[in-house]
C-alpha cells in the first residue's frame, strides 16, 4: 500500500497541508488522502482543493476531546499502511501525532521546516534543535514516516474545479475517559511584555502619545503585548517602566519582535537579542536596528503601520 | 495519596553551542544542564505532593556520566530516582526514550500521575511524553499549565491554539506541562547536600529487555544561521503585503 | 593533580547563580543606588542555608568545605558584590573566629543562630586611628566582677548598622603590645553599645557600614573569645580565611565585568562590525578571562589548603592581592569597553568598576597582603 496522509484540527491548516501533502503525493506518483472533521461539504471542498480520498470524522460529542480520534487514526493508518503521514503542528497536532507515531511504531519528525524526497522516494526532512541554534537533518526509516508541519510554512490550496475524489465516513470514537469539562477563549492581554510571544515595540518616531493608539490597534491584529523603548517611559512618559524594554528595563525574548519607530539603541539591542525574529519599521534607512532585525521596512510609520494593520488583518 | 513520577532529561546546554568555522555544531565545550521544562515537571511533582501526599519519584534515560543530573533533579524535592543509563544513551530519539521510560515504569514502578515537560530544552521534539502514555496505555493531557486533583481524577487545564480546555481525566494519568504552570524553588544549600544521599535505582541496558532500535535517523547537524541579513522593504503596497507574508511564513503569529 | 570540582560543588555553585539570579539581580541596582541593606535576600539566603555554610551542622550549618562556601561567595558577588560581602563578612568574620574560638556554649547561644542566618554577625576591629596597624588601638576591657566593661570607638564596622552580634577586640592589658588584646562576642542589645551613622561609600553600597560605640558596656564574663590575651591571634586568624572570601568576592566582581564586556563589545557596532571584532578589545577580554582564571585557582588554593589543615596564610594573602588588583583592572577595563555607556549610571560595569575598588583596601589592603607574603618569602 501506499499514499499520503494529513491531518489538521483547524481548516486553515488543513489547506496548507493538501498543498505540502499534493506536492509529495505527486513526486511520489500516490494518492492524497485528507482526514478531517466534517461533513460531505467539507469532503468535497478539500477534493476540489487537491485529496483523492477524504475520511470524515463524525462530530465528536460536546465533552469528547478532539484527541479521542487518535485510536482510530492510528488503526485506519495501520490498515491503509501509508509512505507519508503529516500532521497539522497545531498544540493538538503535535500531541495527537506523538501519540500516532507510538502506536504505529514509528518515528515522527516534529515540527518540519523542510521536506524532500531523494532519490530513494524517502523523505529528507529539517528541524531546529538547541533552541533554534541548530539545524538538524533525518529521515525515517520505519512506516508511515510522519511529520507535524508548522502553520503557514505551505500556502493554502486553491480550488481546481473538476477534480474527483472518494469520501468515506469513518465510526464514531469511543470515548477515552477523558471529559472537557470547560473551554475558554484565549486570555486578555496580560500586559507582561518578559512572557509574551509577540511583541510590538513604540519607539522615539512617535511624534505623540496620542499615536499609541496605531501601535496598539497593530498589536491587537497580531494578539501581541505592547511595548516601548526608554525614552518613550523615561522621557516622555508616555507609558511605564514595565512596559521599557533594554538594559536596566527588561529584557525578552518573544518569537516576534516589530519595533515601529524603534531606532535601535544599543541598550535597546540588548534587550531583544533573544527575540526568534525581529522586524523594524523606521523612516532612516541607516538606523541602527536594521543591522539587528531579520526583516525591515524604511519609510513613514504613519502610512506603514496602517496598511500593516489592514494586511494582518487579511 | 497518589505516587507521582517526574521525568527529566539532563541536556546540553544551548547557552554552548557555537558553530564552528565549518558551520558544525561544536559540544567539546558544552555543559550539561537539567532541561528546563523539567524543572517544571519536577517542581509541579513536588508541589502536588506538598499538597495531596504521597511520594515523588524522578526517572531518567541518560549517558552514564549523567550522574550530576541524578543529583541535580533529587536536589529539587523527589524523593528517589531511577537512573536508566547507558553509554549509547546519549543521542536517543523519542522513540526509543519513551520505550525505555514505559518498559521501567511498567515493571517497576507505582504510579498514579507521571508528570514530563512539554519537550526537552535540546531536541524540543515534544514526543516523549505523549508517547510513553501510549505505551503504557493511558490517558495522556499535553501542554497543562493547571493541575490539581479531585476525587480520584486529575482536573487539568491545558493550552490550545483556541484557548484553554479544562479537561477531567481518571488516574493513572500522563500530563505534558508548560514552564508557566510554576515557578521552580532554587534548591537551597541543604537540598543539595541531602540529594546525595537519596536513593538512586541504577538500570543498565542489560537490565532492560528489547534493543530500542533508532527509527528517526539523524543525517547531520548544521549551525543555524545566528547574523541576522536584514531583508528591506520598500513602503509600496507591494512591499508591505510581501513584508507581512515573510513573517507569516516564519510561523510566529498565532491565528484563529 | 585534579582541577576539577566535585558534582555536588558545581551544582552548588550552579544553584548560588541561579539563585542570585532569581532574588539579587533585580533588586541589586536599586540597593545600590539607595545604599539599602537587602533584608529580603538576606532572608532567602538564610532559608537557602547559605548563611552559615562552613560550620558543623549541630551549630546549624550545612557543613562543607571552605572552598565551596567560597565558591558561593564568588557566584553571589558575581550578581552583587555587597550582598556576596555581606555574607561574607557575616561568615568569615564573625561566625568564623566563635566556630574556632568558641566554647561549646557561646557556639550553642551565638554561632548557632548566625550560622542559621538568624541573626547578622559583624566584626568591629578597626579603629579611628588604628587600621592596618592593629596594634594601635585603644578600645578597653576591664574585669569588674563577673563582667568585662568595654570601652572605645570602632569604625568601619561592615554589617554594623544591622548586626545583632559583635566580634570585637580590645586591650586587656595595655602594656602587652603582643598578648595584651582580648576578643569579646557582644549582642547588639547590650546596654552601653551604640551604632553610628551608616556610611556612604563609593561602592558596595547595599552593605552597611558604621562605627560602633562602647560607652561603660558590660558583658558577661563568659563572652570573653578564647582565652584573655588571644585577640590579636585571633583577628589575625580571621583575616587570614576572611581573605580567601574576599579573594572569591574579588573574582565574581571581575567575572560580571567579562560577562558585561563580551555581551557588549558583541552588540555595540562600530565602522560597520562589532567592536568585538577588533584587536584591541579582543586583547582586553583575553587578560580578563587569563587574570580571571588565575585569580580564581589562587583562592581556590588557599582555600583547599585550609580544608587540608595545612597552613594557608600566605596563599590567601596572594589570592587576595591578585584578586583584588586584577579585579580593580578589569573592572576599569570593561568601562573602558563599554565607552561613554559605560561611564553612566545604570550599565553594571559602572557599579562594578566602584566595587572593585574596595577590594583592594579592606581586610587588609594589598600592601599589607604584600607584607604578609614578603614576610613569608623572606624568613
Amino acid at each position: 500500500m501506499s499514499g499520503v496522509w494529513i491531518y489538521a484540527d483547524k481548516y486553515e491548516q488543513v489547506f496548507e497541508l493538501l498543498t505540502a501533502g499534493r506536492g509529495l503525493a505527486d513526486s511520489l506518483g500516490t494518492k492524497l488522502t485528507a482526514l478531517v472533521s466534517g461533513d460531505n461539504d467539507t469532503a468535497q471542498d478539500l477534493i476540489a482543493r487537491g485529496a483523492d480520498e477524504v475520511l470524515l470524522f463524525p462530530p465528536l460529542a460536546e465533552d469528547q476531546p478532539v484527541q479521542d480520534y487518535v485510536p482510530l487514526m492510528a488503526d485506519e493508518a495501520r490498515e491503509a499502511d501509508p509512505d507519508i503521514f503529516l500532521i497539522a503542528a497545531s498544540l493538538k497536532g503535535k500531541e495527537m501525532g506523538a501519540r500516532i507515531a507510538a502506536r504505529l511504531d514509528t518515528a515522527l519528525c516534529s515540527e518540519c521546516i523542510t521536506m524532500n524526497i531523494d532519490d530513494k522516494g524517502k523523505l529528507q526532512m529539517e528541524r531546529l534543535m538547541y533552541g533554534g541554534s541548530a539545524i538538524q537533518t533525518v529521515s525515517i526509516n520505519s512506516r508511515p514516516q510522519m511529520a507535524t508541519i508548522p502553520p503557514r510554512a505551505y500556502e493554502p490550496a486553491q480550488v481546481i474545479d473538476s477534480r474527483q475524489g472518494s469520501v468515506r465516513t469513518l465510526k464514531k470514537p469511543e470515548p477515552s475517559g477523558m471529559k472537557v469539562i470547560d473551554r475558554k477563549g484565549k486570555a486578555q492581554s496580560s500586559g507582561d511584555i518578559s512572557a509574551a510571544r509577540v511583541i510590538v515595540c513604540a519607539g522615539r518616531g512617535l511624534e505623540k502619545q496620542e499615536d499609541l493608539d496605531l501601535v496598539r490597534e497593530l498589536a491587537g491584529v497580531l494578539g501581541a503585548e505592547v511595548a516601548c523603548t526608554r525614552p518613550i517611559s523615561e522621557e516622555k512618559h508616555w507609558m511605564t517602566e514595565e512596559s521599557c524594554i533594554g538594559l536596566s528595563a527588561k529584557e525578552v525574548k518573544p518569537a516576534l519582535y516589530l519595533g515601529i519607530g524603534v531606532s535601535g539603541q544599543i541598550q535597546h539591542l540588548v534587550g531583544i537579542r533573544e527575540a526568534g525574529i525581529i522586524c523594524a519599521v523606521n523612516s532612516d534607512e541607516n538606523a541602527p536596528i536594521f543591522e539587528s532585525a531579520d526583516y525591515g521596512i524604511t519609510g513613514d510609520l504613519y502610512k506603514i503601520v496602517p496598511a500593516l494593520i489592514e494586511e494582518f488583518k487579511k | 495519596m497518589p505516587n507521582i513520577v517526574c521525568c527529566f532529561k539532563w541536556v546540553v546546554d544551548e547557552a554552548y553551542i557555537k558553530p564552528s568555522s565549518s558551520g558544525k555544531i561544536d559540544l567539546e565545550w558544552a555543559e550539561y544542564k537539567l532541561s528546563d521544562y523539567d524543572r517544571n515537571a519536577i517542581e509541579e511533582a513536588v508541589r502536588l505532593q506538598e499538597i495531596y501526599g504521597g511520594g515523588v519519584t524522578a526517572v531518567t534515560v541518560a549517558s552514564s556520566d549523567a550522574t550530576k543530573g541524578i543529583k541535580d533533579a533529587l536536589s529539587r524535592g523527589p524523593e528517589k530516582a531511577y537512573f536508566i543509563n547507558d553509554d549509547q544513551f546519549e543521542n536517543l530519539e523519542p522513540s526509543q526514550t519513551s520505550a525505555i521510560l514505559a518498559q521501567v515504569i511498567a515493571d517497576q514502578i507505582d504510579y498514579d500521575v507521571i508528570i514530563c515537560g512539554e519537550g526537552s530544552s535540546d531536541m524540543y521534539s515534544q514526543q516523549v511524553g505523549p508517547r510513553l502514555a501510549e505505551k503504557l496505555g493511558i490517558p495522556c493531557i499535553a501542554f497543562v499549565n493547571q493541575l490539581s486533583i479531585e476525587d480520584k481524577q486529575i482536573i487539568a487545564e491545558r493550552k490550545t491554539d483556541e484557548g484553554m480546555e479544562v479537561i477531567s481525566a481518571p488516574m493513572p494519568v500522563l500530563v505534558t506541562v508548560l514552564p508557566d504552570i510554576n515557578n521552580p524553588r532554587v534548591p537551597g544549600l541543604k537540598d543539595t547536600l541531602a540529594a546525595s544521599k537519596k536513593p538512586v535505582i541504577n538500570i543498565e541496558l542489560e537490565d532492560l529487555a528489547s534493543e530500542y532500535k533508532r527509527l528517526l535517523i539523524d543525517k547531520g547537524l548544521k549551525a543555524a544561521s545566528i547574523e541576522r541579513n536584514c531583508t528591506h522593504f520598500g513602503a509600496g503596497p507591494e512591499d508591505i503585503k510581501a513584508f507581512v507574508e515573510a513573517i507569516r511564513k516564519t510561523g510566529v503569529i498565532d491565528r484563529g | 593533580m585534579n582541577f576539577k570540582l566535585t558534582e555536588e560543588q558545581e551544582l552548588i555553585r550552579d544553584n548560588m547563580r541561579e539563585f542570585a539570579r532569581t532574588y539579587v539581580d533585580p533588586v541589586a541596582v536599586e540597593i545600590d543606588e539607595n545604599s539599602r541593606y537587602p533584608e529580603e535576600v538576606i532572608k532567602k539566603l538564610a532559608e537557602g542555608g547559605w548563611m552559615g555554610m562552613p560550620f558543623p551542622a549541630e551549630y546549624g550549618g550545612a557543613g562543607v568545605d571552605y572552598l565551596t562556601y567560597a565558591i558561593a561567595v564568588e557566584e553571589l558577588s558575581r550578581s552583587c558584590a555587597a550582598t556576596g560581602f555581606t555574607m561574607s563578612v557575616h561568615t568569615g568574620l564573625a561566625c568564623g573566629p566563635i566556630a574556632l574560638y568558641g566554647n561549646d556554649d557561646q557556639k550553642k547561644k551565638y554561632l548557632t543562630p548566625m550560622a542559621k542566618g538568624e541573626h547578622l554577625g559583624a566584626f568591629a576591629l578597626t579603629e579611628p586611628g588604628a587600621g592596618t596597624d592593629v596594634g594601635a588601638a585603644t578600645s578597653t576591657a576591664v574585669l569588674d566582677g563577673d563582667e568585662y566593661v568595654l570601652n572605645g570607638v570602632k569604625t568601619f564596622t561592615s554589617n554594623g548598622p544591622v548586626a545583632n552580634t559583635y566580634v570585637t577586640f580590645a586591650w586587656t592589658d595595655k602594656n602587652d603590645k603582643r598578648n595584651g588584646m582580648s576578643a569579646f562576642i557582644v549582642p547588639r542589645e547590650t546596654p552601653g553599645l551604640s551604632v553610628g551613622e551608616h556610611f556612604m561609600k563609593m561602592g558596595i553600597r547595599a552593605s552597611q557600614t558604621s562605627e560602633i560605640i562602647f560607652k561603660d558596656c558590660r558583658i558577661p564574663k563568659e563572652n570573653l573569645l578564647g582565652k584573655v590575651g588571644d585577640g590579636m591571634k585571633i583577628a589575625m586568624n580571621c583575616f587570614d580565611h576572611g581573605r580567601i572570601g574576599i579573594a572569591a568576592q574579588a573574582v565574581g566582581i571581575a567575572q560580571a565585568a567579562l560577562d558585561e564586556s563580551i555581551s557588549y563589545s558583541k552588540q555595540r557596532i562600530q565602522f560597520g562590525k562589532p567592536i568585538s571584532k577588533n584587536q584591541a578589545i579582543q586583547w582586553m577580554i583575553a587578560d580578563m578571562y587569563t587574570d580571571i582564571t588565575a585569580g580564581r585557582f589562587l583562592y581556590y588554593y588557599a582555600a583547599s589548603l585550609k580544608d587540608q589543615g595545612l597552613p594557608f596564610s600566605k596563599e590567601a594573602a596572594m589570592a587576595k592581592v591578585f584578586c583584588a588588583e586584577m579585579c580593580s583592572k578589569h573592572a576599569s577595563k570593561a568601562v573602558q569597553i563599554h565607552g561613554g555607556y559605560g561611564y553612566c549610571k545604570g550599565q553594571k560595569v559602572e557599579r562594578l568598576m566602584r566595587d572593585a575598588k574596595i577590594t583592594e583596601i579592606y581586610e587588609g589592603t594589598s600592601e599589607a597582603q604584600r607584607m604578609v607574603i614578603a614576610g613569608n618569602v623572606l624568613r
